[in-house]
């Protein structure tokens, strides 16, 4: 079998799947259970048996022609076969957690069928070598998560799922228009023919600035990001989901896929993507500190590591690119590790408010180890993973911005541990508040010890994602030249 | 051979009024629904020489002309495909045998009607022919006889009967122009003479009364009401096609063959359609009857095509004719929504609904497909022909217009989803407790049009190069 078919069975696989899950879970819950996870699963193994070949520097293509320049066409280069695969690894975690997690819930069919044709469309959108194909699945995937964050139709829920869609769905409009002001400049949608393109001009300041409104609304950047704390109502595998795993790197993976590898940004524009993301570092962290809602103090943590992702990619050097690629393999596992202990404390202590929480680490020790672990991570403390993601992502920055934007992500960097910490002693420490609460089930305890262990692994043998991150970064600034 | 098309239903109307009404009264149904069927059929599956390349019979004998080309195919398997969902939409929400019967006979003229539209080539038969259509819609829309249908019929009529004002003594002075009324003769004149101040004026009247007749703002004050008071399935026709013949149909066939664009006209429609877009959308915000903000959402829609027509690009008039097909198609899904919501819950006030989406699954599903495509939502059919408008919008030039064409779809989306809240989501409203899905009739039509709503969103390219290239190729 070609390498183009495994493109098509890592995108397609979940989408069909999607389709025939609702009908199966008539049928049987368990089986669509399984189906579900298998869908998953087939799509993390075939992006997984591409890394050898991109890691040769090959690329796998597939293409069906279209009027009009809307070829679909899917690529994969080590840049999407990296993102792919921490995607779908992740999502095969969050998948299984589930099994537990939404037992209880209504509309399971519902649950698994979005969360496998969001994965898809994630899939869809990482190999999409043509700019429409990825903005169709750019929308699909906020489509789902609407349907994901108001899943329980309560009013409130369908009114933080509204935001969240309305306000994605309007960056993408800007970001479309921005598409179509590239293709009337480079004469294709294509990507690969767009760098050829336009590899001696430079393109106009708005088509840059509507395209980055569509990535900031996607990555929940300041001053568009107060959809993701407000969509943390969703139950808490979704939200590892959306926000700490897969969704919101979409905005940063795209940042990577048009202003790296295709269009390198100018220098105005970079220190506009640099200073906003700083601000947006602290302005988050500080909110972040602030807050006494355990998904919202994680989800705002989100919002601020997202900037550093940028930062790495921003700066343009190819130890700060190698390391943003690094920080969204960590910070993915550590993240959404976060948010499924945060909904073992929901799901046990039935209250996600910090200030009515305590103790915790009596009755739920694993639960708590595991959160340490993964705030260890994000917080950057060595030797987990997170710290050499951050460690390469600030000596890019040294290298390719100014000190004041170091000095800035460094305090933003130093709130990370401020406001970590304090959830942590909130909820885990001191005397304990509810004593009707007790540990997760075996497989959520499971999932999220998992994630510590992937986290500290990560950092102990930071060498084996170290090499694709380096090797990645090296292709991606070889084609930008 | 193409005035089977006309000749068909006209026919069968006869026919069933003429034989006696125990027998009629059960056929009519499949009768009609065989008729739509079979046009729908026929256009889908032959190329556009097949009809020309068969003498027509009607044509010298009543000394009209017919001809077909990409534009009156698209038409023609729009229309046939909302007839059919209007035939359906009636057969299982009016329950009254000969009301059913009467709304048979009238769906059946209308549709004779908008076929002759679609074909025609002159001037003068098309304004008849559409007069044809008017007067079976407002029987139509009074058809359950209170005073708000009487009232909304009346609307109807009053402001249709200044549109055909307008629209004969336009024909008049173009007449007196030209010396003829068909198509071709006019576009001779008016090329040759470059258009003194009589042929703008016949131009602008002409304009004004398709305006009026497709709601167009600011004319589109009649439809709201028109579309409360009708009953839905009567709606689903007048929503589905009735209004985009002149909006959208009639519009471009006078752009590409009877006047040419020039600037200023491009200048009036693009106006005139962005005016719409934004004025339909925001009405249509502020709505608690269901289909009041369909209504307002068709004006809107109908403002796309305008502002693609506005645009002259070969680009854009195929996505102007997408547009067409995707917003009749998605248009009738939702009021075929209306149609199952009206009939479980018995009223279409959104505010009395509430949680209709664990009782009504199906619609609830297919609802949502309508109102994301209307929206524009990657991949359903909406966001080709859109996308493509805004392409065509960009290339020619129009960046604002194509700025306002793409952020008004967030304004539609906000609709779309102040609706699925109010009506799908939340608890369970009072006195609903009987609802359920409405019938398998019901249940299959709508899933069969969500399922070609997302169907021609995925296999776009098809349709593209089918219908849509042929529409771009005869404007030059």
């Amino acid at each position: 079998m070609s390498n183009g078919h495994s493109l098509l069975i890592i995108v397609f696989t979940p989408i069909i799947c999607a389709c025939i899950l609702p009908v199966l879970g008539k049928v049987s819950a368990a089986f669509r259970n399984y189906l579900a996870l298998a869908a998953v699963l087939v799509s993390f193994v075939y992006s997984a048996s591409l890394l050898p070949l991109v890691y040769k520097g090959e690329l796998a293509t597939f293409t069906v022609a279209m009027p009009l320049g809307f070829d679909f066409t899917l690529r994969a280069d080590s840049l999407a076969v990296f993102m792919a695969c921490v995607s779908s690894f992740i999502s095969v975690i969050i998948v299984l957690y589930s099994f537990d997690y939404i037992s209880h819930y209504r509309n399971q069919n519902e649950y698994y069928s979005f969360v496998v044709l969001f994965l898809g469309s994630m899939m869809g959108l990482v190999f999409s070598g043509n700019l429409v194909f990825l903005y169709l699945f750019w929308e699909i995937t906020a489509i789902t998560s609407w349907r994901l964050i108001g899943f329980s139709r309560e009013k409130e829920h369908a009114l933080r799922a509204d935001k969240a869609l309305l306000m994605t769905v309007s960056g993408a409009l800007l970001m479309l228009l921005g598409f179509i002001r590239l293709y009337l400049e480079a004469g294709s949608f294509d990507l690969a023919a767009i760098r050829l393109a336009l590899q001696s001009q430079s393109i106009s300041g708005l088509t840059v600035g509507l395209i980055l409104a569509g990535i900031f609304s996607k990555s929940a950047t300041l001053p568009l990001h107060t959809w993701l704390p407000d969509a943390g109502i969703a139950p808490a595998p979704v939200t590892a989901l959306l926000h700490a795993a897969v969704l919101v790197k979409i905005g940063v993976y795209a940042f990577a896929r048009i202003f790296i590898v295709t269009i390198p940004l100018d220098l105005p524009w970079k220190t506009f993507v640099l200073v906003l993301c700083g601000i947006s570092a602290l302005v988050s962290a500080g909110a972040a500190y602030r807050e006494t809602d355990l998904k919202r103090i994680i989800a705002y943590s989100t919002i601020s590591q997202i900037a550093f992702i940028f930062l790495g990619f921003a700066c343009g050097v190819q130890i700060g690119v190698a390391g943003a690629l690094l920080y969204i393999l960590m910070h993915g596992l550590a993240k959404a590790g976060l948010f499924l202990c945060a909904g073992i404390v929901e799901h046990n202590a039935k209250t996600k408010d910090i200030t009515r929480l305590g103790g915790l680490i009596n009755v739920m020790p694993v639960t708590a180890l595991a959160f340490l672990f993964c705030a260890f991570s994000v917080m950057g403390v060595p030797p987990l993973g997170g710290f050499f993601a951050k460690y390469m992502v600030f000596a890019g920055a040294m290298e390719g911005s100014s000190f004041w934007i170091v000095s800035v992500f460094l305090l933003g960097a130093i709130l990370t541990i401020l406001y970590l910490y304090r959830a942590f002693s909130a909820v885990f420490l001191g005397e304990l508040k509810i004593s009707a609460s007790r540990e997760g089930s075996p497989v959520m305890v499971f999932c999220v010890a998992l994630f510590a262990a992937l986290s500290l692994a990560g950092g102990i043998l930071v060498n084996y994602p170290g090499v694709l991150a380096r090797y990645t970064a090296q292709q991606m600034l070889s084609w930008a030249r | 051979m193409v005035s089977l098309f006309i000749l068909a239903p006209f026919a069968a109307a006869l026919i069933l009024n003429l034989l006696p009404k125990a027998l009629t009264h059960r056929l009519a149904f499949w009768v009609a629904a065989g008729l739509a069927l079979a046009q729908a059929a026929l256009v889908a599956f032959h190329p556009l020489l097949f009809w020309s390349a068969y003498p027509d019979p009607l044509g010298p004998f009543f000394n009209l002309q017919f001809s077909l080309d990409g534009l009156s195919l698209v038409t023609l398997l729009s229309i046939a495909i909302v007839v059919l969902a209007t035939l359906v939409a009636g057969r299982y929400t009016i329950t009254e045998e000969s009301k059913r019967f009467n709304f048979t006979n009238l769906v059946l003229i209308t549709l004779m009607g908008m076929n002759a539209v679609a074909m025609t080539t002159d001037l003068f038969s098309l304004y008849v022919f559409l007069e044809v259509c008017a007067i079976a819609l407002f029987i139509l829309i009074a058809l359950k006889k209170d005073k708000l249908a009487l009232e909304g019929a009346f609307k109807y009529l009053i402001l249709s009967a200044i549109a055909t004002v307008l629209m004969l003594f336009s024909i008049a002075l173009f007449l007196l122009l030209s010396g003829g009324v068909s198509f071709s003769v006019i576009y001779g004149a008016l090329s040759g003479s470059g258009g003194g101040f009589l042929a703008k004026l016949a131009m602008g009247l002409f304009l004004c009364g398709l305006f009026i007749k497709a709601g167009l703002a600011p004319f589109h004050a009649w439809l709201p009401d028109a579309h409360s008071s009708a009953p839905s399935a009567a709606s689903v026709l007048l929503s589905g096609m009735v209004t985009k013949i002149p909006g959208a149909y009639i519009l471009m066939r006078l752009v590409t063959s009877v006047f040419p664009l020039n600037p200023q006209m491009q200048n009036l429609l693009m106006f005139v359609g962005v005016f719409s877009i934004i004025i339909g959308a925001q009405g249509a915000f502020y709505q608690h009857n269901f289909k009041r903000m369909l209504a307002y959402s068709s004006v809107s829609q109908v403002g796309y095509i305008v502002l693609a027509l506005g645009c002259g690009t070969p680009l854009a008039f195929a996505g102007a004719a997408f547009h067409l097909f995707n917003d009749a198609i998605s248009k009738t899904l939702l009021f075929v929504n209306a149609c199952c919501l009206e009939k479980e819950t018995g009223t279409v006030d959104m505010d009395k609904m509430g949680g209709l989406g664990q009782r009504m699954p199906i619609t609830n599903f297919s609802c949502l497909v309508g109102a994301f495509s209307a929206a524009g939502l990657p991949p359903l059919a909406g966001f080709w022909s859109k996308f493509i408008i805004i392409l065509a919008l960009m290339q020619a030039g129009k960046p604002v217009y194509a700025t306002v064409a793409i952020l008004a779809s967030i304004l539609t989306l906000g609709y779309a989803l102040v609706m699925q809240r109010k009506i799908f989501f939340g608890g369970l409203a009072d006195g609903l407790q009987q609802a359920k899905e409405a019938g398998i009739g019901l249940v299959l039509l709508e899933s069969a049009l969500a399922l070609v709503v997302i169907a021609v969103g995925i296999g776009f390219a098809f349709m593209y190069n089918n219908f849509m290239l042929p529409v771009g190729e005869i404007v030059f």
